[in-house]
């Protein structure tokens, strides 16, 4: 597991929001957050080898009230800034009408410890 | 004592240049239109995995069923406008534009329902399918713009190579 990703999770599971790391939870009661590591990425050169290996993954925060939007968004972005630094997106911000619940997800690519591979 | 130098055909070479600045925003721009459809056949072929199940009465989830990736299927990748911005030509490549479909009698919007199924919502569990084409064709639809830009340069300097 990139030591990255492992320090990102270790960051947001010390925040306010309560984050489950790989996992999705079904209708989330109040503020909840997901993290998870969701496909290799990286370059590929001639011979077939990756350079610059690296994984994407996506952290997904559920809550109920707009109000809290802003609060969200500055505990998660500051903790990307800090561990993958300009290495996230904000990929969707949407409402879900019929859970009446806000859903905010961001993509992010950390660098892969191991060493260049066949 | 100073050695002189010259060099001839700079006429040749400037009006070379001049071409390639004249004409490098239609150049890349031919050369993302390329890049752009690589990546929109990689988002339709990766749709096609969509996982899917039946509707099965009310759960607290669900996968998209088979009508939802019908409709995603059905529906238009398509390549935005380009827009310039200095010296870069930039577009996007989805379904932003795709409109509306029929869904149990309801008409929905198409990215909406894209949307759901790529980010996940409460219910559903996401399937990142535009995110993984784009990382899959990355490097495929970056060298198709390069080999384009590379192409187009290399007629304009043979165009003006008898003139050097």
């Amino acid at each position: 597991m990139p030591s990255e990703y492992e320090a990102l999770v270790a960051a947001l599971k010390l925040t306010d929001i309560p984050f489950a790391e790989n996992a999705w939870k079904t209708r989330p009661e109040g503020v909840y957050g997901v993290v998870s590591l969701e496909m290799e990425d990286g370059d590929l050169i001639g011979d077939g080898r990756k350079v610059d290996r690296s994984w994407e993954g996506s952290v997904d925060v559920f809550f109920l009230r707009i109000a809290q939007r802003d609060e969200m968004m500055n505990t998660v972005e500051e903790i990307l800034d800090e561990i993958c630094g300009g290495s996230w997106e904000l990929n969707s911000f949407t409402h879900e009408q019929a859970a009446g619940l806000f859903h905010i997800e961001w993509v992010f690519r950390v660098m892969d410890d191991a060493e260049d591979q066949e | 004592m100073a050695m002189e130098m010259s060099a001839e055909g700079l006429d040749g070479i400037g009006e070379m240049l001049g071409a390639l600045e004249e004409q490098a925003e239609g150049v890349a721009a031919r050369g993302l239109y390329e890049g752009a459809g690589i990546m929109a056949s990689a988002i339709v072929q990766a749709a096609q995995g969509i996982q899917t199940e039946k509707f099965q009465g009310k759960r607290d989830s669900r996968k998209p069923s088979p009508e939802e990736k019908e409709i995603v299927l059905g529906a238009a990748v398509g390549i935005a406008k380009f827009e310039k911005n200095g010296s870069e030509v930039n577009t996007s490549v989805g379904y932003q534009n795709a409109g509306y479909a029929e869904l149990a009698g309801k008409m929905v919007a198409v990215p909406k329902v894209v949307n759901a199924i790529n980010s996940g919502t409460s219910f559903m569990k996401k399937q990142p399918f535009v995110r993984k084409a784009r990382t899959k064709a990355t490097a495929k639809a970056t060298a198709a713009i390069r080999q384009s830009i590379e192409a187009a340069f290399d007629e304009i300097g043979r165009k003006y190579q008898g003139s050097t």
